[in-house]
């Protein structure tokens, strides 16, 4: 039995449009059609000239991540089943569009690299691997997951606001992921690669990464966490340095 | 020990701790103040001027508006880099705030010690 269900999808291609607009689609669905994307995939067989990202179709990719009904996600594990109608999709919103829900994460994934997301270690290869013990493994789990769709940083509001200086919190859990890394060597660098009042610091805890992550992630515990370790690190620092006492009382 | 973190070596951690140690000052004063205020309870005018009367209550006191306006002063500085990207207009609006803030300052002194 095909089933009728009403969208409303952001059109912009800018070789034609002036502005953006909203196309209305009435689309009959198939039963084998249970997710966003069965159904956007479905629009595209109507009008082949409505663009969108997937690739994986499962939650792993991170393609097709767009705004759903006004909140960031990813189409391919949202259940049709869940969706209020008519279905409002947006390309995620502070980034430029490309075209139609297509957009231009060239910022994003610079922040994403700025934050040198990959392992830092100065002494030899070892002959197999670089070993880690199960508890220091386990300090990933949250991070490691991340598939970079870019659905909490572009709903992030200090993102919309300083996009160019703000990391988001796509990058800085990247950031604390190699620096929670047993392996890295460069936690010192890492700390200071974000000791600035943008780079990390504009963080006012929204807690919007949280609500939309597709993979269930918290990027605002990775941050929070990035704080507390500077904090510790200063505490350690000083722990080895002789005490400065001024009348008997510590003060450095 | 925090101190060294609230240097110029840690420009971004400087401003996000001092917001939080300055919370921390207001909430303790803030509690101090209402167990005093439970215990005293002061009826008329005289046991008020008696209980804001003393050295230690008015250093507290301007110790937490001190307080109070850097704090202000701190969340005002991040609205301002998070809405105004115009540098000369935030800086315009930055020293608005500033004087603002210092005059409350002065004020707050002029009441404290005229009691």
């Amino acid at each position: 039995m095909a089933k009728q269900m009403k969208f409303s999808v952001y059109r912009y291609n800018p070789d034609v449009d002036k502005k953006p607009y909203m196309q209305d689609y009435d689309i009959a669905l198939e039963d084998e059609d249970q997710m966003l994307l069965d159904a956007l995939i479905r629009i595209k067989q109507h009008d082949d000239t409505l663009s969108l990202r997937k690739s994986c179709r499962e939650g792993v990719c991170g393609s097709d991540s767009m705004n759903i009904n006004g909140k960031n996600g990813l189409a391919c594990i949202t259940k049709l089943s869940d969706l209020e109608q008519p279905v409002v999709l947006r390309p995620m919103p502070g980034l430029p569009v490309i075209r139609d829900l297509v957009v231009d994460m060239t910022q994003f994934f610079e922040h994403y690299n700025s934050v040198k997301p990959y392992l830092i270690n100065n002494d030899p290869l070892p002959e197999t691997e670089r070993l880690q013990s199960p508890a220091d493994r386990a300090k990933l789990d949250g991070m490691y997951e991340c598939i970079l769709c870019g659905a909490c940083t572009t709903s992030c509001p200090s993102f919309w606001w300083n996009p160019d200086k703000f990391v988001g919190p796509a990058g800085l859990m990247q950031a604390n992921r190699f620096i929670m890394d047993s392996r890295d060597q460069a936690t010192e660098e890492r700390l200071e690669n974000l000791e600035d009042p943008y780079r990390l610091y504009r963080c006012h805890n929204i807690m919007n990464c949280v609500e939309v992550c597709p993979k269930k992630l918290n990027p605002n515990a990775a941050i929070a966490n990035i704080k507390d370790l500077k904090i510790e690190r200063a505490k350690e620092s000083t722990d080895n340095k002789p005490v400065k006492k001024l009348f008997g009382i510590k003060v450095l | 020990m925090l101190i060294q973190l609230l240097t110029n070596k840690y420009p971004g951690m400087r401003l996000w701790l001092s917001q939080r140690l300055t919370a921390v000052v207001m909430a303790v004063y803030i509690v101090l103040l209402l167990v005093a205020l439970l215990i005293i309870q002061p009826a008329d005018y005289a046991a008020w001027h008696a209980f804001v009367s003393p050295i230690w209550f008015r250093l507290a006191t301007l110790l937490f508006f001190m307080c109070l306006f850097m704090h202000a002063w701190l969340g005002v500085a991040d609205v301002l880099k998070d809405y105004v990207f115009n540098k000369v207009l935030r800086a315009y609006l930055q020293m608005a705030v500033d004087v603002a803030l210092m005059l409350y300052l002065f004020w707050i002194i002029y009441i404290l010690w005229n009691v």
